[in-house]
């Protein structure tokens, strides 16, 4: 590769074309408030989603401790322990969307840009387990919720045999974790590979 | 009504407020900013005007990255937003080229990330501008199966970007540093990084 000859081939691109047209005020009035990552990369929105989500079962979880706390329920070890999951849960969706600090991303230089995104990822694929853990533990209070509901004796009987609530909960949350590490976490193992593959290529490179 | 019953609607309820006050108080990006206003604020002139004038910038790594009309295109807006955005929240009077550069580079890494991703598109070169397609055809021959970095550093060279500014861009230390330089450097390193590797690999993200 001659460094003169392309720098003459780079003086020689057309100083006017289709391609490379003078920015409008107008074009640039839409670009400038678009979002520069693409879904992928972004996980902004599903960060939110998730932090709003456990926030609200947050809430429930605290008022149905409380019941249990003043009537010495059976539940509350499982309530307990949801309260302290759902807690972690928040806890590490804020940190993840804290350090990701979206606005600053793109201004980081480019090795310690493409770690970030690769701790992000990596974190993210993480954050699957948790998921999987707190729906477990939902779907089974909204179960106990609803057959208190409509069959009570059929939860009194059901409330007081603790030991087939922590399997049905371990049984859900493996299931639930080995569908969303067929379905949902590939891609984002795909791409977490494609990251760290292209950082150590201009690593290896720049070295 | 029982109290369950009650204390369910006063839960909901308190869930609606809550959800209003996230909705009215998140944080959104405006819907256009008022670039044609009379009223507008000084800097956003200022961003204008700085992307108005370093677009050629952009247009320059586009020709190193793009193939395709359509690529060049998306990367172009992709740079312009993402510099906007690093001048919106990072932007000094100082360092305003800077985090154009920062933007161009970083985008263009994930544009090739992209590419490498399994839904690869075809990597044969096609514009719309006769012109345009045979420049980018001579040149893209001429360049050959460079890396990605050998792509920056080309970008740097033709915009006249001096090249001790690559480690800052890159955040590697630029090529003046040899091997024996980097292994002292690697030594200063290594008693700042011994402290209970695990935990805090465990606790300490970045």
């Amino acid at each position: 590769m001659e460094l003169k000859k392309l720098q003459q081939q780079w003086s020689s691109f057309p100083e006017t074309s289709m391609e490379e047209r003078p920015v409008l005020s107008s074009d640039l009035e839409k670009i400038v408030v678009k979002n520069p990552l693409s879904n992928a990369f972004y996980l902004r929105k599903k960060l939110l989603t998730r932090i709003a989500v456990f926030s609200v079962l947050w809430l429930v979880n605290t008022w149905l401790l409380r019941l249990q706390w003043l009537g010495e329920g059976n539940d509350l070890y499982l309530q307990s322990a949801f309260f302290l999951l759902l807690s972690y849960a928040i806890y590490f969706h804020l940190r993840l969307l804290l350090f990701a600090d979206y606005p600053t991303l793109l201004a980081m230089p480019l090795i310690p840009f493409l770690s970030k995104l690769e701790i992000i990822l990596d974190k993210y694929i993480i954050s699957f387990k948790l998921l999987s853990a707190v729906t477990a533990f939902g779907l089974l209070v909204l179960f106990e919720l609803l057959m208190a509901r409509w069959n009570p004796s059929a939860y009194d009987s059901f409330s007081r045999n603790i030991w087939y609530k922590w399997l049905l909960i371990i049984f859900m949350a493996v299931s639930l974790d080995i569908l969303l590490l067929n379905k949902a976490i590939p891609r984002y193992r795909k791409l977490l590979g494609t990251v760290r593959k292209y950082k150590d290529g201009i690593i290896a490179k720049a070295r | 009504m029982s109290f369950f019953d009650v204390e369910i609607q006063s839960v909901i309820t308190e869930v609606g407020i809550l959800l209003e006050y996230l909705r009215r108080h998140s944080k959104s990006y405006p819907k256009s900013i008022p670039m044609s206003n009379s009223q507008r604020t000084g800097f956003n002139t200022d961003l204008r005007s700085l992307l108005k004038h370093q677009h050629k910038k952009v247009y320059s790594i586009c020709r190193l990255f793009a193939h395709t009309y359509k690529e060049h295109q998306y990367l172009f807006t992709n740079i312009i937003a993402a510099a906007s955005q690093n001048i919106r929240h990072r932007g000094t009077p100082a360092n305003k080229e800077t985090l154009v550069l920062h933007a161009c580079i970083n985008m263009a890494a994930l544009h090739m990330i992209a590419l490498d991703m399994p839904t690869r598109s075809t990597e044969s070169i096609d514009f719309k501008s006769s012109d345009y397609q045979r420049a980018m055809m001579e040149f893209h021959d001429s360049m050959g199966n460079v890396s990605d970095y050998d792509k920056f550093r080309l970008f740097l060279e033709f915009e006249k970007v001096p090249s001790e500014q690559l480690a800052d861009l890159t955040g590697m230390p630029s090529g003046k540093y040899n091997r024996h330089q980097l292994a002292q450097r690697k030594e200063k390193e290594i008693p700042k990084k011994n402290f209970i590797p695990y935990i805090k690999e465990k606790l300490v993200w970045s």
